[in-house]
């Protein structure tokens, strides 16, 4: 589905010196697959899903989706981001509704494919509030659906529950899996919690101190549908858990 | 916001109004400047009431509202359009930043005997010399605005399909909302100050006309009515503009 073919990414400082951020990164996401991407902040993982998505270019290597190579953002591939990016001016219909009529869905159509999915993330009765009317969590809950509403069959999730409180983040990340329970999606989710993307994913990259290699990739094999109060008291979780922990405070690193 | 408070907003606004009133009052009841030079505010107002009434009166005050909402429509067009037109393309930044530079310091007043001589002595040289003070600084708050819009908004709308070009228009515009109206109102009154000063120096009709004629004619009542006038369109016209500006930026995050 996707592959990322020996990626560097180098970007000119201030100071007119160059920063290698990525370095010969190189990953296979099969469909349907739910990885994520995990590493200190700074080295990179954001940049790496920026690549992925078409909105900054790489310094050398490629990126294919289904064989194509990425030249540019396509409704194929739906980002999520952190700071959530909904449009201030637009209410929660129509920032849902957006995607839709961008790819020239009429506006009957998209209206109620918009209100399923407002329903569907749980924000029903909402349809006409201001996205600074709502909650961090309500706000993602918009801005997933914003995304979901044009039909990506990969979704890139930038540190998207980075934002909010550990309640709200749990309960988002079992609603991510639900949603992904039923239609499958590649995802490729940033995170710099090792609970969080032991929990979501299939597989787990970590990445190391800028510039972002590839350090090692966990298979997650643990059964789903997942419930974290059942993984949480789950040995084989606790063990992904802790060996991932081990490989991201590598002393050596640490002092590198 | 409750009536009573917006009520007592209200009247807080009009107190520093009603002083100067008082002042001015005091000053001509005194003595101490001859009436025939100060005329008491009483005077003033009834002599505006009257003329309200006059034709010849509201034709010179369309004349000048003509011209303050033809200079300042194409100043907000222009500036806009260059604004956002700066941030989206780096060949206008190019070109618009370094004009910017050198015209916006200029004191505009001096090009109007030039304006006059190839615009004639009609409308268009007034307009001109609106258009020449107001754009600047809608033109550099819609710059600005622009390039300051979170990158995230427009990859959010071109992963969903919308084009570099309309993004810049439908999102980067509309994300820079707050700053482009900021930039109107100053635009707004400066458009309100030169037309008033264009007709003061040359022209045959207008409020500024007006004024200039009956102080040559040592008409004093009468020299102050197009003051009051200027001072109550401008006053009507910030109300006017603030009303829009709370409904169009009724999604954003309050200001304050």
């Amino acid at each position: 589905m996707i592959s990322i073919e020996r990626l560097s990414k180098a970007f000119d400082t201030a100071r007119g010196t160059s920063h290698l951020a990525l370095s010969d990164i190189s990953l296979d996401v099969a469909g349907g697959e739910f990885v994520s991407i995990l590493g200190p902040s700074g080295c990179g993982k954001s940049t790496l899903l920026y690549i992925v998505g078409g909105f900054v270019p790489p310094s050398s290597g490629a990126v294919r989706v289904q064989g194509a190579a990425v030249t540019g953002p396509g409704p194929d591939r739906g980002p999520v981001f952190q700071e959530f990016a909904l449009f201030p001016w637009k209410t929660v219909l129509g920032n849902v509704m957006y995607g839709l009529l961008e790819q020239g869905a009429p506006k009957k159509i998209a209206e109620d494919r918009a209100r399923a999915l407002i329903e569907m993330v749980h924000l029903k009765g909402y349809e006409n509030f201001y996205p600074k009317e709502l909650s961090g969590g309500m706000k993602q809950r918009v801005a997933i659906a914003r995304t979901l509403a044009y039909g990506p069959s990969i979704l890139l999730m930038d540190e998207p529950f980075g934002a909010l409180d550990a309640h709200t983040r749990t309960g988002m990340q079992h609603e991510l899996l639900e949603i992904w329970e039923r239609d499958r999606k590649t995802v490729l989710f940033v995170t710099h919690s090792v609970e969080e993307a032991v929990f979501l994913s299939d597989r787990v990259v970590v990445l190391t101190r800028s510039p972002g290699r590839i350090k090692e990739i966990s298979r997650i094999d643990l059964p789903r549908p997942r419930r974290r109060a059942e993984l949480l008291v789950d040995r084989r979780y606790q063990d992904y858990v802790v060996a991932i922990e081990k490989l991201m405070d590598d002393p050596a690193e640490v002092r590198a | 916001m409750t009536f009573t408070r917006r009520a007592s907003e209200i009247a807080i606004g009009i107190l520093p109004i009603a002083l100067v009133i008082a002042l001015w009052h005091a000053i001509a009841a005194s003595g101490i400047a001859p009436a025939v030079l100060l005329p008491p505010p009483g005077a003033v107002f009834a002599r505006l009431i009257e003329q309200a009434g006059s034709r010849q009166f509201l034709d010179n005050a369309a004349v000048t509202l003509y011209r303050l909402f033809a200079g300042f429509s194409i100043a907000v067009v222009v500036g806009v359009t260059l604004g956002v037109a700066a941030t989206g393309s780096k060949a206008v930044e190019g070109i618009v930043k370094p004009l910017v530079r050198v015209l916006a310091p200029l004191p505009k007043v001096a090009l109007y005997p030039a304006m006059i001589l190839m615009l004639g002595f009609d409308d268009a040289s007034k307009i001109a010399l609106v258009v020449a003070d107001a754009v600047f600084p809608i033109l550099l708050a819609t710059y600005q605005g622009t390039s300051a819009v979170d990158n995230k908004l427009v990859w959010s709308a071109r992963a969903a399909g919308c084009t570099p070009r309309r993004a810049l228009f439908t999102v980067v515009l509309m994300a820079a909302l707050p700053s482009v109206l900021t930039g109107c109102r100053i635009g707004l009154i400066i458009s309100c100050i030169v037309v008033f000063l264009a007709e003061m120096i040359t022209s045959t009709d207008g409020l500024g006309y007006l004024l200039v004629r009956a102080g040559r004619n040592f008409e004093t009542v009468d020299m102050f009515v197009p003051l009051i006038s200027i001072s109550i369109l401008g006053l009507t016209l910030n109300a006017a503009f603030n009303a829009l500006r709370k409904w169009l930026l009724r999604g954003f995050a309050e200001e304050s």
